[in-house]
């Protein structure tokens, strides 16, 4: 029996899927918008939690006050805050992805393997975690720092808490990609005939 | 089995079955078929809904997975490929139409049949060459830019044709071209179907229950409860 020879391979070069990732982010831009609305939200709720507290315990050092370090209900507010975000950006990514199952059996029918569909909506998810993240936590950072201002307890070293930009950005990253490659892992992972039949 | 360099049947099946399993109850889609489908032939698998059409349809494109039986490919047995080859495969050797158009809605007309040629590896300037040409042919020659949301449905199963095509296949298999398009449009669609089929001997393989597309087929497969009924030629039907 002839066996098909090793050549025969499909491609997908990343500049492609980059080109293909940022068209449907541009097109779907409604849908992406509020996707990114959500994880902007959830990060700059993040970032602001963290930042007062960070720039309380700052301003009470430096007064010379008693200070009482981070407090148990800030721990609480930063793990909610964590919890909140999280579940925003998972949410409205599942979502996202459970619209277009269809969409990845067409793409494994007209010849992507797997790791092409993978690869795709991790392109996507870094993108949108990373605008996201950033504007998020400049956001929550900004509304941390102008809280501080306002109550007229800004620290000398204000500057340094800007750490949590990093941090957040982190989170947003991590959380997008782990959001969208999950579902779209499993729409993949079906047989085509699956993945096009599929009801959400 | 091959005759002057190509083989005389591009699709076999041997005892091909697929059961679903709904709760307690086993659902035989596919019963035991055995055909064979000769290179070149404008074939129909008719049959009430629910016949199992579809399964097969699946089946002989490599998108599900038998529960029994063997489907062969130019004298492949699909089962054995690998991700590569059976990504080749459905790449560069089908081409897939179906009831519902299955369009990428974010991309152009241009860019759906553009799209199977980037994982076929063919360059930019043969691509776009190759892309105007098909949509050209079908009759979407001043469509390219538009998206699907923007054309109506007997143009978007035209894109979807050209797209089917983009790789130069050697079976275009067609899952109820014409269910979603009224009777004139659906009457077109058959027909360009046909005249591909003529004009680059790509072999079409129509599930449907669309009685229109008896006229067009060289062979006509009844299947009833998963199972081959009959199987005539166009002027056993005619009668």
């Amino acid at each position: 029996m002839p066996r098909l020879n090793e050549k025969r391979k499909v491609i997908f070069p990343v500049s492609e899927a980059i080109r293909f990732s940022l068209e449907s982010v541009k097109r779907r831009f409604g849908r992406v918008l509020i996707t990114l609305i959500s994880i902007i939200f959830g990060i700059a709720f993040y970032a602001a939690i963290n930042t007062t507290a960070i720039l309380n315990i700052y301003y009470e050092m430096e007064q010379g006050l008693p200070t009482t370090g981070i407090k148990g209900y800030q721990l609480w507010m930063a793990a909610i805050s964590l919890l909140v975000c999280g579940i925003g950006i998972i949410n409205t990514m599942l979502m996202s992805i459970a619209e277009r199952y269809k969409e990845i059996g067409t793409l494994k029918c007209l010849g992507a393997m797997d790791k092409h569909v993978m690869m795709l909506f991790i392109i996507e998810a870094l993108f949108l975690g990373i605008i996201g993240g950033f504007l998020g936590s400049v956001l929550g950072w900004s509304i941390g720092v102008g809280m501080a201002i306002y109550q007229n307890r800004l620290p000398t070293l204000w500057l340094s808490s800007i750490r949590i930009l990093g941090e957040a950005m982190v989170i947003s990253i991590i959380l997008s990609v782990i959001s969208a490659v999950a579902p779209a892992y499993f729409a993949a992972k079906l047989k085509p005939a699956e993945a096009l039949r599929y009801e959400v | 089995m091959k005759k002057s360099g190509v083989y005389e049947y591009t699709v076999e099946t041997e005892d091909l079955a697929k059961y679903y399993k709904m709760g307690s109850v086993i659902v035989k889609a596919l019963d035991g078929i055995s055909i064979k489908i000769i290179r070149g032939e404008y074939l129909s698998v008719m049959g009430p809904s629910g016949s199992g059409k579809t399964t097969l349809f699946n089946m002989i494109g490599g998108l599900d997975r038998p529960t029994r039986g063997t489907v062969y490919i130019d004298e492949v047995n699909i089962a054995n490929l690998d991700a590569y080859e059976l990504a080749w495969l459905r790449c560069r050797k089908i081409g897939y139409i179906f009831q519902t158009f299955n369009l990428i809605p974010v991309l152009t007309a241009f860019e759906n049949v553009e799209l199977p040629m980037i994982f076929a590896g063919v360059d930019q300037d043969e691509r776009k060459r190759r892309a105007v040409e098909i949509l050209t042919r079908v009759g979407l020659g001043d469509r390219l830019d538009h998206k699907p949301a923007e054309l109506s449905g007997g143009q978007q199963q035209r894109v979807a044709i050209a797209r089917a095509l983009a790789n130069n296949p050697v079976i275009i298999l067609a899952d109820e071209p014409t269910g979603n398009l009224d009777l004139h449009t659906g009457l077109d669609i058959i027909n360009l179907l046909r005249s591909l089929n003529t004009e680059r001997g790509v072999t079409i393989i129509t599930a449907t229950h669309d009685l229109k597309m008896i006229d067009v087929s060289d062979r006509i497969f009844w299947i009833r409860d998963g199972k081959i009924d009959r199987i005539e030629t166009r002027a056993q039907v005619a009668i």
